[in-house]
């Protein structure tokens, strides 16, 4: 008999990025990466446990950001030019490496490993979200949604018809691509501030997640601690908590998993390594230098010298990390059960391009993870949060504490002085698009697509992402520049619209260029 | 007055400002992605203390948008940028942790101007302060502070980082002038918001009640501190110094991106050398060509090239051309040997004049 639950947590983002404008964007790249690198591999994972009957829970969250681009038709033929090129490389680096079997083999691998991401990409037809759907409607993944761009709701604070708007926006996208609304949803970056469990309620969403913190430092204090959720006072919305032991095993740069020297090292990339005028083709047209995915080196140590990856070592290191994780689970577990005198739920979120992006072989680890859960022991029983508060539907109720996952825990990520900036302009135009809303209670024609536009321009402005890369202070340039332009795009619509000067051709410009979410309706923000 | 003295010593406290802000970014800016890579690989159990909340999670997300920058003239023309402000009177206070708050504000031309004409021979000697008002359960009515303190602002600042050492507690911010006589003027007044705590709530739940001791084990497990843990305040002092704030006293991301103590400057030069070689021929465009017995794609005017890494050896490379009808063939055989030899050296007089 089981003594307790693990549940893991894949938040899967991207910003929406898309240029039609351009026949080549950069920054498009995030996309195309994450998909042969994170999103196909892990399907892969889901897929075969299925096939192979293996019983598993794992909840992901895809972001209507993501889902918008993953089901956008420029996007998808432009992955598969991206791919076609990629394949195109790997039998080059065939020929080249002829003389060196060391990294030979390794290009084989790359090559296989392109196909068999294309021939996922076409089986979907190109819509990798049918995919994942598939596997929620089998009963082995509960999808939950997000900020409908990402926006970081505890800055939003003070407009809180924002964040009514991103969670309704996200609730009806996610009806329209799965059939049924969204039990669950994952705070962006993982921020909550006290009352915002009410907007959560109005739109039927049942529970959401909090850093170790958010509960641990709530009133009254929760009785289980991290280890059973919480339901928050007044609107009933339940609240996991994250487990931090088991998310710094797998995240931390001391005893994390993927820093282990026989893994894949992220930073030599063909991109960079080679020769200028045999790699021009596949880096940016504009000749900068960028990563490729084709990586031949494993971390090897300390230094710069870096030995060639192999593969086999790698494996035999996911599949023990992959038992020692769970091992610690196991021991934990039993030690909470004794302790508390209750089945514990541990709660490991991830970013999902953890795995496959940053670390190659972390999709390959979730795979023995869950093999072994679900046959080497019988401790741990894997769970969704849907499934555990039906069996466990009485929990503790208090008021948790404003928190994210982020750096330092709180705000800090996205406010220090390279972006205090924004939140002047963001919480003007949210004011502002109130203001719209509330003065157009009904509408149609050129009138009703300006106000829609406004809505879209507006939260495209607010992902957190625009900030998170500002407060990073490198390649800043991109994401600045989506703030503005986003929020200009809205000034002028808002302007244009009260003073009942719409230029058409301009209109359809911009709802071509930003065509997210195309069947929103901007009354939901108010 | 020991509560003016008290605000004093805030008012020193808190000055934060963005230069102090920007300069801790410059330096940040300079952090590559491999230091992140470095950091992961680096086994030294002794750094645990250095380590942030979050640090991983961003060093991870930040990979995701792992691109160098590409210089774009004319991305999107935009034929202005954003205002200064929006025309209204208005002060926005939000929460960045559990003592530090940040507002910002805007104060239209024609309030300016209302106020040099109120106050008239006043006005100049003015100050611009930030009343910063402890209503803590209460409902404020502009004198009912818990307490209060001031910050004098610098010229023309629009926005302040306030620490407010004041954790679990509601703050609301009067934007005003400060007269030579210490009165205040308010201009307009704040939002308020709430500071979250910065360790366990002391309120239990009769209901749910859980003992000191339990607690404090699974306050400390649910950071991930292991089990054999002392109890209690021990454990929340830890979790306070080692994630929230511990050594971070100013903001930026030069704390985030390098937990590893800084080695002394090394010098950083370096050469990367690496040979390939092309093959590269002609012949009949439908004759049937090998090389190393492999047999190869000619172009349609019947040229080829092959391009390949070189490795350290010797490369005996046939290439052979068979003519459509087989009844003639050619064999050329380049051999090529490829040697290293490496030498470094560090000149005294570099090392000496640095």
């Amino acid at each position: 008999m089981h003594k307790g639950y693990l549940c893991l947590v894949l938040h899967t983002h991207l910003p929406f990025v898309r240029h039609p404008e351009h026949d080549d964007f950069l920054e498009e790249d995030w996309l195309y990466e994450a998909i042969t690198e994170t999103y196909i591999p892990l399907l892969g994972v889901f897929e075969k446990l299925a096939e192979d009957g293996v019983d598993f829970r794992v909840t992901v969250s895809l972001t209507p950001s993501l889902i918008s681009m993953l089901s956008d038709q420029l996007l998808q033929e432009r992955y598969l030019k991206h791919i076609n090129r990629l394949i195109e490389l790997a039998h080059k680096e065939i020929e080249r490496t002829a003389w060196q079997p060391q990294f030979q083999h390794l290009a084989i691998m790359y090559l296989n490993h392109f196909c068999k991401a294309r021939q996922t990409f076409e089986k979907y037809n190109r819509n990798l979200v049918a995919g994942f759907k598939n596997l929620q409607d089998a009963g082995k993944i509960e999808i939950i949604t997000c900020g409908a761009t990402h926006g970081y709701f505890p800055l939003m604070d003070v407009c809180r018809d924002s964040i009514k708007a991103q969670v309704r926006v996200a609730a009806s996208h996610y009806e329209n691509v799965f059939g049924r609304r969204p039990r669950g949803i994952w705070l962006p970056e993982c921020g909550y501030y006290p009352g915002h469990d009410e907007i959560l309620k109005e739109t039927g969403i049942k529970f959401f997640f909090s850093d170790a913190h958010g509960v641990l430092h709530g009133t009254p204090r929760p009785k289980y601690g991290t280890f059973a959720p919480v339901y928050c006072k007044g609107t009933g919305v339940a609240c996991f908590a994250r487990d931090l032991e088991s998310s710094k095993q797998v995240w931390s740069s001391i005893e994390g998993y993927p820093g282990d020297y026989n893994y894949r090292e992220f930073y030599r990339d063909i991109g960079f390594d080679l020769e200028y005028d045999y790699i021009k083709p596949y880096i940016h047209p504009d000749g900068v230098r960028i990563n490729t995915g084709i990586k031949y080196y494993r971390i090897t140590g300390t230094g710069d010298h870096k030995e060639p990856y192999n593969p086999e070592w790698a494996k035999a290191r996911a599949a023990e990390h992959a038992g020692n994780f769970m091992f610690n689970r196991q021991k934990q577990v039993e030690y909470l059960h004794d302790f508390l005198h209750k089945k514990p739920i541990i709660v490991s979120p991830y970013d999902a391009e953890l795995y496959g992006h940053w670390w190659y072989e972390g999709p390959m680890w979730l795979d023995f993870l869950i093999r072994k859960i679900a046959f080497d022991q019988k401790e741990i029983r894997m769970i969704t949060p849907s499934e555990y508060l039906a069996e466990n539907p009485r929990n503790q109720v208090i008021t948790p504490s404003m928190s994210s996952w982020g750096w330092k825990g709180y705000s800090e990520m996205w406010l220090q002085g390279s972006t205090d900036w924004i939140y002047r302009h963001l919480h003007s135009a949210s004011e502002r698009m109130t203001e719209l809303a509330k003065s157009f209670p009904d509408t149609n024609g050129l009138h009703r697509r300006a106000l829609n536009q406004a809505l879209r321009e507006l939260l495209l402005a607010q992902s957190s992402d625009w900030a998170f890369i500002m407060g990073t202070g490198t390649h800043t340039s991109y994401a600045v520049r989506r703030t503005k332009d986003h929020l200009l795009r809205f000034t002028r619509l808002y302007e244009d619209i009260k003073s009942n000067s719409l230029d058409e051709a301009w209109l359809s410009d911009i709802e071509y260029k930003d065509n997210i979410f195309p069947n929103i309706d901007y009354r939901v923000h108010q | 007055m020991a509560a003016l003295r008290r605000i004093k010593d805030k008012i020193k406290k808190v000055i934060e400002k963005k230069k102090k802000i920007k300069v801790a970014k410059a330096s940040s800016a300079k952090i590559k992605k491999k230091s992140i890579i470095k950091q992961i690989i680096k086994k030294e159990p002794l750094r645990k203390e250095q380590e942030i909340l979050g640090q991983e999670e961003v060093a991870v997300e930040k990979t995701k948008f792992s691109h160098p920058e590409i210089p774009r003239p004319s991305l999107r023309i935009m034929s202005h940028d954003l205002p200064w402000g929006y025309g209204k009177d208005k002060i926005v206070l939000q929460v960045r942790d559990p003592r530090w708050l940040h507002a910002y504000w805007e104060v239209t031309n024609n309030t300016w101007d209302r106020f040099k004409r109120d106050l008239q021979g006043k006005f100049n000697g003015a100050k611009m302060t930030l009343r910063v008002y402890d209503v803590t359960n209460i409902v404020f009515n502009g004198a009912n502070a818990n307490s209060f303190f001031d910050i004098e602002l610098s010229y023309g600042a629009n926005n302040w980082y306030i620490d407010t050492n004041g954790p679990g507690r509601f703050w609301c911010v009067d934007l005003g002038l400060k007269l030579p006589n210490g009165e205040f003027i308010t201009i307009v007044r704040s939002n308020t918001v709430c500071t979250p705590l910065e360790g366990p709530s002391w309120i239990t739940d009769e209901e749910w009640m859980i003992p000191e001791e339990m607690f404090g084990r699974l306050y400390g497990l649910g950071f991930g501190l292991g089990q054999t843990s002392p109890l209690g305040k021990a454990w929340q002092e830890r979790v306070k110094k080692l994630l929230f704030s511990g050594a971070l006293a100013s903001p930026g991301m030069a704390s985030m991106a390098s937990p590893v103590k800084k080695v002394p400057k090394e010098r950083k030069f370096w050469l990367v050398v690496d040979c390939e070689l092309i093959v590269y021929g002609a012949t009949e465009p439908d004759a049937k060509v090998t090389v190393q017995n492999r047999e190869i794609k000619l172009r349609p005017d019947g040229t080829f090239t092959l391009r390949f890494a070189l490795p350290n050896g010797e490369q005996v490379i046939p290439v052979k051309a068979v003519s459509s009808d087989e009844l003639e063939e050619r064999t050329i055989t380049p051999i090529v040997t490829r040697e290293t030899k490496t030498a470094s050296l560090l000149k005294e007089a570099v090392q000496k004049s640095e």
